[in-house]
């Protein structure tokens, strides 16, 4: 394998991101919606002395950004499929598994760009400042990135085509991110929720961001784990789901239905 | 098998089989297609064309036989084979949000080129297809011609050993497709490169070196165009009636099998002469609405081939 074929489904993945003007700006306005009006909102009614939920909320609205970002593009997979693209990717020379991992960086790459560009906005708005760990929190985006890459590719392998986005969204994407602890720390919530907050990667990745921006978090609401099991769930689950998402993509019963949606049946 | 005197094949299949569930779309399929030939696959719709391709190109697997393509088997070794071919499939392989220069630069990465080489080689090409012009206009506000022109240009950045054309003109206007016929024709010359065509243009198959019919997932016949229409005979009758069942059975044992086209009965006809044509007519009176004859083409070996009687 070459390393050309991968970066051109990164760089078609970057122009397509920079050219959809709607879907960056949305990437940035989502997460200060959740930060001014749902943080302002939350750090009202909790109105604890000490507690300032909207710094809590940082590390989740910069998971966020990632998880919707990667989601979203790990999911022009099935555009592809529907679009000629997929025809182009399946008939170059490398093994087909190549292109779930092009994709799977594609959508990580678009995530990272879109938490760099909230991070901006943030540290303009005073939300982040010299001291926390850089080193941590590139690592976290990185890591938080590939995992909700992994997601979406997990998705994108066992969806057919985009009409049920709206299941996708209800069904996959919000949970994700309300069963984390984006929103309030895991020890907290009662015992059912926070086994199923346990059981999901993404969990992880925020709880990486709260170590990078751990010196702002309050009291008492700062990393439910420690940095080397969020490295490792993070890094297990990525590897899991490019694997099975790989196996997917590559069995016959899975693409070649998917071939007679490419090529049209005209002609038998 | 004498290897030393055979040509080298760039398509070789042996008891091709594919199956959907009951349905045997292809049904133990033997094609030798000789380096630099222009084969011509025909056969209607169903007939087993397009899985074949799809066989040889990789992208679905045979469930009987073995097929080699650039002498990579497709089975063992798909990467190889890809690396060998070109594929223009039925419907565009093209991004329409990207520009045209953007999908011939992803295009050509994926087949791991220099963008430099890129941009030199899609130049020339935009040019001969007027698109020059157009290089940063998103593909999707092209024309349906200049899309499908983009997307032959985009199966043969990379110079394919062989190209296969999935009906690669439909849809096209006559300039275009003669444009995209006279621009493959010029890249045989200049490359040596083998062509498979699918096409239902049978006037675009005249021009192959080779042709071969398929039906039920079977080769029924194949041969160079100019043979098989020789083989159909030295005409075609064409009988217009007001009963053509009843036509048709009157001349069968003069005849042979004629072929139904509404109300006209085809027959072929193999003698030179056609002045026992005009006797004919006579002794069959009011049955005649209109009589004439002419030299078959490859639409009628396809229409003969696709009834089952050639």
């Amino acid at each position: 394998m070459h390393w050309r074929p991968v970066y051109a489904v990164l760089e078609r993945e970057v122009v397509r991101m920079m050219r959809q003007r709607t879907r960056l700006l949305s990437a940035m306005v989502r997460p200060l919606i959740w930060l001014f009006v749902i943080g302002a909102g939350f750090g009202a009614v909790l109105d604890q002395p000490g507690v300032n939920y909207q710094q809590f909320l940082i590390p989740g609205v910069l998971g966020m950004t990632m998880l919707f970002g990667a989601m979203l593009a790990a999911l022009t997979m099935v555009y592809d499929k529907e679009s000629g693209v997929m025809r182009m990717l399946i008939i170059a020379p490398f093994a087909h598994y190549w292109i779930v991992v092009a994709k799977l960086l594609a959508a990580a790459l678009a995530a990272i760009i879109q938490a760099l560009l909230l991070l901006v906005l943030l540290a303009a708005l005073g939300y982040i400042t010299a001291d926390m760990r850089f080193g941590l929190l590139a690592a976290a985006l990185v890591m938080t990135s590939l995992a909700c890459g992994g997601i979406g590719m997990l998705v994108a392998a066992f969806t057919r085509t985009l009409d049920n986005f709206a299941a996708i969204m209800n069904f996959v994407i919000f949970p994700v991110f309300f069963l984390s602890g984006s929103l309030y720390p895991v020890s907290r919530l009662p015992a059912a929720l926070k086994f199923v907050a346990l059981a999901n990667p993404y969990t992880y990745g925020v709880d990486l961001l709260k170590h990078a921006v751990s010196d702002k978090l309050p009291a008492g609401m700062g990393a439910d784990f420690g940095v080397g099991l969020d490295f490792l769930v993070l890094a297990g689950f990525s590897a899991a789901a490019l694997i099975i998402a790989s196996w997917r993509f590559s069995r016959e019963s899975a693409y070649e239905p998917m071939i007679h949606i490419l090529t049209g049946k005209r002609g038998g | 098998m004498n290897q030393a005197s055979d040509p080298p094949m760039a398509v070789r299949a042996r008891g091709l089989v594919k199956r959907y569930g009951e349905v045997l779309a292809v049904n133990g399929l033997d094609l030798d297609i000789p380096s630099g030939q222009f084969f011509g696959l025909l056969g209607p719709n169903g007939s087993g064309k397009t899985s074949t391709i799809h066989m040889l190109a990789t992208l679905i697997r045979p469930n009987g036989g073995t097929a080699a393509v650039a002498d990579h088997d497709v089975v063992r070794d798909p990467v190889r084979v890809r690396g060998s071919i070109g594929l223009v499939f039925q419907d565009s392989a093209l991004d329409r949000t990207l520009s045209v220069a953007e999908n011939l630069r992803f295009a050509g990465l994926l087949h791991n080129l220099a963008p430099s080489v890129i941009d030199e080689r899609a130049a020339p090409l935009l040019d001969l297809f007027g698109l020059a012009d157009k290089r940063r206009q998103p593909v999707g506000t092209l024309s349906g011609g200049m899309r499908r022109a983009l997307d032959i240009v985009r199966g043969l950045i990379h110079h394919p050993k062989i190209l296969f054309l999935d009906e690669p003109t439909i849809g096209l206007d006559l300039p275009n497709r003669r444009k995209i016929w006279r621009f493959i024709e010029k890249l045989r010359a200049q490359t040596g490169m083998t062509v498979l065509l699918t096409t239902h243009y049978l006037e675009e198959a005249d021009g192959c070196d080779r042709v071969a019919f398929i039906r039920g997932g079977q080769l029924v016949r194949a041969g160079p165009p100019r043979e098989l229409i020789d083989q159909l005979g030295k005409y075609v009758v064409e009988i217009e009636s007001d009963d053509p069942a009843a036509l048709a059975a009157r001349l069968a044992p003069v005849l042979g099998n004629g072929l139904k086209d509404g109300d006209t009965v085809h027959f072929r006809y193999a003698d030179e002469d056609v002045s026992r044509l005009a006797e004919l007519q006579s002794g069959l009176g009011p049955l005649v609405r209109a009589l004439r004859w002419r030299r078959p083409n490859l639409n009628d070996v396809f229409l003969w081939v696709a009834e089952g009687r050639a």
